[in-house]
């Protein structure tokens, strides 16, 4: 919320007396969460899901423990063809699944999937369809001359690509800057169809935004040799609303804080006696990807 | 002081032997400006009855023929005696004088012994000059800050607008300003009122037992009347302050027949702080103004008066952008005396308050408004039935306007209007209200309003499906549009009230009261504090109208030969229905499906209040301590079980004190002690492909308390020696003394700084103590 922002900065802009101080609270953690984190996609790269428990608030973040001795599998059900995907405990809560390299064979566009843990008594299931993604044309070098307020004078990059035909496509940006996932909270670059909401702009090249404006820091040019990858995952809109609850939570707080909102999950828990609480997301994406190396 | 009238103004002076019965009616006035003085008691000895001025200070008492006497007493004025031969039905006005003539520090005397003796519970009036002699914020002498000093009333805390009467939101509040409800009573976000303290008369806050004659707001009435203007001599007073300055100058248009008051306030703030100001805040403005402005005449039978308001706040940024917000409110009064025992007044007003935000840049600009408007009239009756016997009756009608928001967005794709429509609604109300007011023990007063909401168009309404799970966003069902002034949706309530007194010996009392308030306006707002770009929103086919009934009881005592103590004990309950709360990441502006984020719920509060204040003497003020819970029950939130409100606080200890040395020195201090507030928190957290996801585990809402508030004000007045018309003095002030950083909220902070971790951050919006010199002046 912008205007919330916009009214703190007032207020501390007034009063110069004002203070932060970072202090000790007390409180109760809910109750223990087992948590499910299924991003998967049809590269032929290592596809991990990690099964982990919620930590209260005031722990050091990253610090949840791995659940281990899980079955992971994920389940094509589609066409009356059963193809079943084992995840491989690899410890630490991580499940690996390594696609076929002779084979090539993944999950399939279009196609129903079934995530299947089963853990401690606890069955959780969950569906998601793989959507269509868009194609990369091109990711283009931009060269700013410095003229413009907020852009220091250097070389960005541009992505060249088109939102799919009809509404209600959804899609995940990633930036990998020599191959590392930028993954800081204000890298998150969702897509709704052209825009990053719905308001049936549909079909064309993906606003500035997204194609520009969540792919680079103005205030960092990529300097010479940088190996700049763009990958678009086609993304079901529940994960679009899902991400983008992440992120608004992520900046809620201060003076003009709403009440935290309970974060959703797809996942549920078919342990008909006492059930676990569960959290996370599956989510099974058509990725297309495209490099660049800044001349 | 004795005073003998002999009113001859009949011949049948046989009759006047004989025991008729007549009435003396009129109004009682300052005897320096004219002003009239509302609730001053004229007491008649020889019968034990007594009248009570209304708001105007009109006052109508049926007494026997023959010689009488007359004691009139009001607060802050010298009582008088008059002993009168009455021989017909008589109209005499009564002139008093205040009980000492310095500004600002005067010691006020209270009426004697009629907080025991009236019929009022869980009332309290502040006047202008005990407002003065709090120590203030930035030594500037505040009205709504006054009032949080009173029992039963809090806030969040510094920073935050308006003000919480016994459990019940700032919006729950009626804040009239000569009689035009104004609807955010902040300057720079609740650091200061709108009122100015040069053009206030006095402040009466209703907190229980509301008569029928007010409506529209759950909690509380708080009645800011302004002073009509000297109509005897010119008169100018202001101050030259921190932070602002302030100038009145009232006076005569038409000696003793008519008036004026003009009174205006401005911060410069900006100006002082623009050499100071970096490359980032360069070109900034920030200000606000109000500005007062009064005329009055009057004839034999008739008064008419014409006020008006006007106040922005409004913060600028190098033309990037602009905020604006403020009231206006326009009152036109016309009090008519039909006879001795009718007295009537009518009113009309509109009051209007809105805010605007604009930003600009190379490529797109943004505007944004909103506001509500309503106009109102309304006609109120007192007839004095008997010298036991008042009623009370009336009439009101307001149309609301009501703009949600207009947003329009310029930029290379051209314009895109986020606007919503605008919404209207018509509010009625009559009421009817009688006072027993016997030579017994035993008085009551009784009363009835009944209001109508009419929700209308032109305009869609919308009508949703059930929530698939309690406490989720409820989604569309279908949309009907409705013509320009169809109902579409139409309440109708039954406001009983009452109030009882039992009267135990002169020196205490003991009192009750019950009234059930409805109201059909809300405040959508669900940040810690409210911001003044919350939006008003009329009760709809979705928002149903808020009600509350509010039981009170209280014990009354005065102590020491001249009532020099007046104590209160009070206890109240209040059951509260449809109260507003909103879904989880509920989307409150520009919303145009914002009755689907809405949550309904209920409510209770209960407490009680210890009050005593010492009126006479060198040494004055008072104590105040409040014991109360306020808290909510709606589906879908923590579990739906109880929470406490955001503004719930158990404990609440204020004391006030004034000291005058002498003529020339005078010292105040308040010291304040609250229980934290309660604020909401994450129970735990897990982890996303990298990113942290806050957890609200099982929908905890107000689940951690803030610490505990406390803070010390000191003040000094230094009083110049009086030279000719010349009266001034200075005022020396320390806010928050030694130091506290008390907190206005504690918050979560996810990923902290980019630390790397999640904090707890408690945010102090005053981090020191805060000195404050201002000089203050009068001439008359």
């Amino acid at each position: 919320m912008k205007i919330k922002n916009i009214i703190y900065l007032l207020f501390i802009a007034i009063l110069g007396s004002s203070c932060e101080d970072v202090i000790d609270v007390d409180v109760d953690q809910g109750p223990e969460k087992l948590i499910v984190d299924a991003f998967v996609n049809n590269l032929p790269d290592k596809q991990v899901i990690r099964i982990t428990k919620s930590i209260p608030y005031f722990a050091k973040p990253g610090s949840e423990p791995g659940v281990e001795g899980a079955t992971v599998a994920i389940v094509d059900t589609t066409g009356g063809n059963t193809k079943l995907f084992l995840f491989a405990d690899s410890g630490k809560g991580n499940y690996i699944f390594h696609p076929d390299a002779s084979t090539g064979d993944t999950f399939t566009v279009g196609h129903n999937h079934i995530l299947l843990v089963v853990q401690g008594g606890d069955t959780l299931v969950s569906l998601a369809t793989m959507n269509k993604t868009a194609l990369i044309d091109s990711l283009q070098i931009k060269y700013e001359d410095g003229s413009t307020i907020g852009f220091k004078k250097g070389n960005y990059v541009e992505l060249r690509a088109k939102d799919l035909p009809g509404y209600g496509n959804t899609y995940w940006v990633k930036t990998f800057v020599n191959d590392t996932f930028k993954n800081g909270i204000f890298d998150i670059n969702l897509a709704y169809d052209m825009t990053q909401t719905p308001n049936n702009q549909d079909g064309g090249e993906f606003i500035w935004p997204i194609k520009y404006g969540a792919i680079n820091n103005f205030q960092e040019p990529k300097p010479t040799g940088t190996k700049i990858r763009v990958e678009i995952h086609s993304i079901s809109v529940e994960t679009f609303y899902y991400i983008n609850q992440i992120f608004s939570e992520n900046q809620n707080g201060g003076l003009f804080a709403t009440p935290p909102i309970n974060i959703g999950t797809n996942i549920f828990n078919f342990n008909s006696k006492k059930k676990r609480a569960v959290g996370g997301f599956f989510s099974i994406s058509d990725v297309s990807r495209k490099v660049v190396v800044i001349p | 002081m004795r005073i003998v009238l002999f009113l001859l103004a009949t011949l049948f002076m046989g009759s006047a032997f004989s025991q008729q019965k007549y009435s003396i009616s009129g109004y009682v006035r300052d005897t320096n400006s004219g002003e009239s003085i509302h609730s001053a008691v004229i007491y008649n000895v020889e019968a034990n009855v007594q009248s009570t001025t209304n708001n105007y200070g009109f006052y109508s008492l049926g007494l026997m023929s023959g010689l009488q006497s007359i004691k009139v007493s009001a607060a802050g004025m010298q009582s008088k005696e008059f002993q009168i031969l009455l021989l017909s039905d008589t109209a005499i006005d009564f002139f008093m004088s205040p009980t000492e003539k310095t500004i600002g520090i005067a010691t006020v005397r209270g009426k004697k012994s009629e907080n025991v003796k009236n019929i009022d519970i869980s009332t309290q009036t502040i006047t202008s000059q005990t407002i003065k002699q709090i120590p203030a914020f930035l030594g500037e002498a505040d009205v709504i800050k006054s009032v949080q000093l009173l029992p039963g009333v809090s806030s969040v805390g510094e920073g935050a607008s308006g003000f919480n009467v016994r459990g019940g939101g700032i919006d729950q509040n009626l804040v009239l300003m000569d009689e035009a409800p104004v609807f955010n009573s902040a300057h720079l976000f609740g650091f200061f009122s709108i009122f100015n303290p040069d053009a206030v008369k006095d402040v009466q806050l209703v907190k229980g037992g509301i008569p029928a004659n007010y409506g529209g707001r759950l909690s509380s009435t708080l009645d800011v009347r302004m002073k009509d203007g000297n109509n005897k001599k010119y008169e100018a007073n202001g101050g030259i302050g921190t932070i602002f300055s302030r100038a009145t100058i009232e006076g005569p248009i038409v000696k003793n027949k008519a008036s004026f008051l003009l009174a205006g306030r401005r911060s410069y703030i900006d100006v002082l702080a623009k050499p100071f100001l970096n490359s980032d805040l360069k070109g900034s403005q920030f200000y606000f103004y109000d500005f007062t402005g009064k005329v009055n005449y009057r004839r034999k039978r008739d008064n008419f008066y014409i006020s008006t308001y006007i106040g922005d706040d409004a913060f600028s940024a190098q033309n990037a952008f602009g905020v604006k917000w403020g009231n206006t409110t326009a009152t036109a009064r016309w009090n008519h005396v039909f006879n001795k025992k009718l007295f009537s007044n009518f009113t009309y007003f509109y009051s209007r308050y809105r805010y605007n935000i604009e930003f600009n840049s190379k490529d797109a600009d943004f505007n944004w408004q909103s506001y509500i408007v309503n106009n109102s009239a309304k006609a109120d009756f007192n007839w004095y039935a008997s010298s036991k016997h008042e009623i009370l009756f009336g009439a009101q009608s307001t149309y609301y306007t009501f703009k949600p928001g207009k947003a329009v967005v310029n930029n290379n794709n051209g314009t895109t209007d986020f606007s919503l429509p605008d919404k209207f609604g018509l509010e009625n109300a009559v009421y009817i209200a009688e006072e027993f007011n016997p030579s017994g023990k035993f008085s009551y007063r009784l009363g009835l309003r009944v209001s109508n909401f009419m929700y209308l168009g032109k305009g869609n309404a919308y009508y949703y499906k059930p929530a698939v799970e309690t406490g989720d966003r409820r989604f569309i069902d279908y949309v009907k549009y409705y013509n320009q002034n169809e109902v579409i949706a139409n309440y109708t309530n039954l406001e009983p009230r009452f109030g009882f007194k039992y009267q135990m010996g002169q020196q205490s009392s003991v009192k009750g009261g019950y009234n059930r308030m409805v109201q059909n306006l809300h405040l959508i707002s669900n940040t810690a504090a409210s911001v003044p770009f919350d939006v008003w929103q009329p009760s709809t086919n979705n928002i149903l109208p808020e009600k509350a009934d509010q039981y009170t009881l209280g014990y009354f005592k005065n102590w020491g030969k001249g009532d020099d103590f007046e104590s209160s004990f009070e206890v109240y309950y209040k059951d509260l229905k449809n109260q507003v709360d909103y879904v989880d990441g509920a989307n409150l502006l520009l919303n145009e499906y914002l009755e689907g984020d809405l949550l309904t719920g209920k409510g209770r509060a209960f407490g009680a209040e210890w009050y005593i204040r010492k009126v006479t003497g060198k040494l004055t003020g008072w104590i105040s301590y409040t014991l109360s819970k306020s808290e909510r029950l709606v589906n879908g939130i923590n579990d739906n079980r109880w929470y406490p409100n955001r503004f719930d606080r158990k404990h609440n200890l204020y004391i006030i004190a004034n000291y005058k040395l002498n003529e020339k020195f005078s010292f105040s201090g308040n010291f304040v002690v609250s229980s934290g507030t309660p604020t909401t928190f994450y129970a735990g957290q897990y982890n996303i492909q990298g990113y942290t996801v806050p957890d609200a585990g099982s929908n905890a809402r107000n689940n951690v308390r803030n610490p505990i508030y406390h803070r010390l004000d000191l003040s000094v007045t230094y009083t110049v020696k009086k030279r000719k018309r010349w009266e001034s003095n200075w005022v020396l002030s320390c806010y928050n003394v030694y130091n506290r950083r008390n907190p206005f909220s504690i918050y979560f902070a996810t990923n902290y700084q980019n630390t790397g971790n999640n904090a707890a951050i408690r945010y102090s919006v005053i981090g020191s103590f805060i000195p404050a010199l201002s000089y203050n002046f009068k001439w008359n």
